[in-house]
């Protein structure tokens, strides 16, 4: 291994302002991780809104940053490159992440990485577990669901993905139309445990077509027409209905991830890698249901698992500095002054586009 | 004396000054209405090239806060925030009021606001007076006569009866903020630790849900 080198990572992408020091070597040690979370400033509109982030971002991420030199116990003398997710997310918050990051570079005179925010995910195993290429990833979001096998630091293969929502969004729905609180995931979860997942048939949609491609839009609305049948009924829901629905809910879900990781399971397997190993990534991750159902499958076919601890899973700056690192570790690179803030930035792009990805392309 | 690098992207364009000793010594403009965020850090690294200056010759930043394009403040007070933690310095925010205003007698300055409104505020000898108010130009009462200057002006003057008018758009507003900056910089009571943050002058466009959540029985 050659000299350690020591990483700056800030993170803005979407409703999390992050920033963390990273630092190779015989094992990579994660110096500092400071996550700054925006959940209180959108929890009264359902859902992220794009110019609150911004807004937050902008007036965040230099804090963000002090605190975690700070805890490191490092000034930026101590910085070998500064790591900022380029991209794909909520274009405000990239924006501010980028510009701040330009400017810490200029000042230091640092190499400056764009970072793709979904190799950050997928590289994650291998900053906490040294996972060897190439591994079979299942990153499953508040924004992202997608496969993909990682063979190399810059290099992915996406087997398929979510054509609509993303099943952390789905979550998030499903809270706000059971009167939940957000984040829903945690909240879903939480009532599904007394409930009875059989009790309302929902769909498992697209497990009657061929391949790994995702949908999970129509699982709310059948949840919503199951809901309002309820309300016209009773004039509202007992407990009893919103466990029921969140245990249906959530089963659906783990079904079809379930089912779709053994599709891509089988691509990846016919590759014939060294050690197989299934990855997950991303915030619903920590579902236990979802994540049970993943292990249970890896096992199966005698393929190790692993899955990131929690904060490591949703969004944060360590996962950035550490795509900065393997980027690095690949040859010098600088991405300077001219850095683009890209909305959309697919990893695969040999891969076609998914459906419903707009006529801009594909957005990751 | 001080040396002060200040910038704006907060309209169309990307603009910056140097201030060296109380003297602009290097200027720079583009107009663009993309594009800002790419094009910001090589403008600025070409002010202080035409100066013969560096990023360690710097004592503060300037910043243009706004009112104006919201992603386009964001650039250039995030980029701005950024180099003042990697250079160690201050970066003082200056509203484009203030930077209008700048070396004027200006009573009332005016700046763009989408659909046809313009944002003003009253200024006395430099210093803005008050909360800055959106308004549409035509659409006023009449006030004290006073000197309007900025974005529609001579109508705005003409609504409320002003005694005077100077049109004055935003091309030299990277010039203002260097002035403003280091005369705030240079007065004894500044404060180093105060961070510029943006001038939105309208609230995020985000409603909460509509819908009600279902009634709990039982």
């Amino acid at each position: 291994m050659d000299r350690p080198l020591t990483v700056l990572g800030i993170e803005s992408s979407c409703d999390d302002t992050a920033a963390a020091v990273v630092r190779d070597g015989d094992a990579p040690q994660i110096l500092s991780n400071v996550v700054s979370s925006q959940t209180d400033l959108h929890a009264a509109f359902g859902g992220v809104v794009p110019e609150i982030a911004a807004r937050a971002h902008a007036e965040k991420l230099d804090l963000c940053v002090e605190q975690a030199l700070a805890e490191a116990g490092l000034t930026l003398a101590g910085i070998d490159a500064i790591a900022v997710t380029a991209g794909p997310g909520l274009i405000g918050g990239v924006l501010s992440g980028v510009m701040c990051a330009k400017g810490i570079a200029a000042g230091t005179g640092l190499p400056l990485v764009g970072v793709n925010h979904l190799a950050g995910h997928a590289l994650t195993p291998r900053l906490t577990d040294r996972l060897a290429f190439p591994y079979l990833m299942l990153l499953v979001s508040g924004g992202h669901c997608q496969f993909l096998i990682v063979h190399a630091p810059d290099r992915f293969t996406r087997l398929g993905g979510t054509i609509d929502d993303a099943p952390g969004e789905a979550f998030d729905k499903t809270a706000k139309l059971l009167g939940l609180p957000q984040p829903g995931g945690p909240a879903v979860e939480a009532a599904a445990r007394a409930g009875d997942a059989a009790r309302f048939a929902f769909p498992r949609p697209l497990l009657d077509r061929p391949g790994c491609d995702m949908s999970f839009s129509g699982l709310k609305t059948a949840l919503l027409r199951e809901r309002d049948k309820l309300i016209a009924a009773q004039g509202g829901l007992f407990e009893v209905d919103r466990a029921d629905l969140c245990a249906g809910f959530q089963r659906a879900v783990a079904d079809v991830l379930e089912e779709k990781t053994r599709r891509a399971l089988a691509l990846y397997l016919a590759q014939t890698p060294k050690t197989p190993t299934i990855a997950v990534a991303g915030g619903v991750a920590a579902n236990g249901a979802i994540r049970s159902a993943l292990q249970r499958l890896a096992s199966e076919h005698g393929v190790g698992f692993t899955a990131p601890p929690l904060a490591l899973c949703t969004d944060n700056a360590a996962m950035i500095a550490w795509a900065g690192i393997e980027r690095l570790r690949l040859g010098p690179a600088d991405d300077g002054m001219t850095l683009a803030a890209r909305p959309r930035w697919p990893l695969d792009n040999a891969a076609p586009a998914m459906l419903g990805s707009g006529k801009r392309g594909a957005k990751a | 004396m001080a040396t002060l690098l200040a910038f704006d992207t907060a309209a169309a364009q990307c603009a910056a000054a140097l201030l060296t000793d109380g003297r602009i010594v290097a200027t720079r403009r583009t107009e663009m209405s993309r594009g800002q965020a790419e094009a910001l850090m090589p403008l600025l690294q070409e002010v202080l090239a035409e100066a013969g200056a560096g990023w360690s010759d710097l004592d503060a930043i300037g910043v243009g806060v706004g009112p104006g394009n919201f992603t386009g403040i964001r650039i250039a007070v995030s980029a701005a925030r950024g180099l003042a933690l990697s250079l160690g310095i201050p970066a003082i925010g200056v509203s484009g009021f203030e930077a209008l205003a700048d070396g004027t007698d200006a009573d009332l300055v005016s700046l763009p606001a989408p659909r046809g409104m313009v944002y003003v505020q009253a200024v006395a000898d430099g210093q803005t007076i008050g909360d800055p108010a959106q308004l549409a130009p035509d659409a006023v009462g009449a006030l004290t006569a006073c000197h309007v200057l900025g974005t529609d002006s001579v109508r705005l003057a003409a609504a409320i009866g002003a005694a005077r008018s100077t049109e004055r758009d935003l091309s030299g507003i990277a010039t203002g903020i260097a002035h403003v900056a280091a005369a705030r910089l240079s007065d004894p009571g500044f404060d180093r630790t105060l961070r510029p943050a943006p001038l939105y002058l309208r609230p995020a466009d985000a409603a909460p849900p509509r819908e009600a959540p279902p009634v709990m029985l039982g």
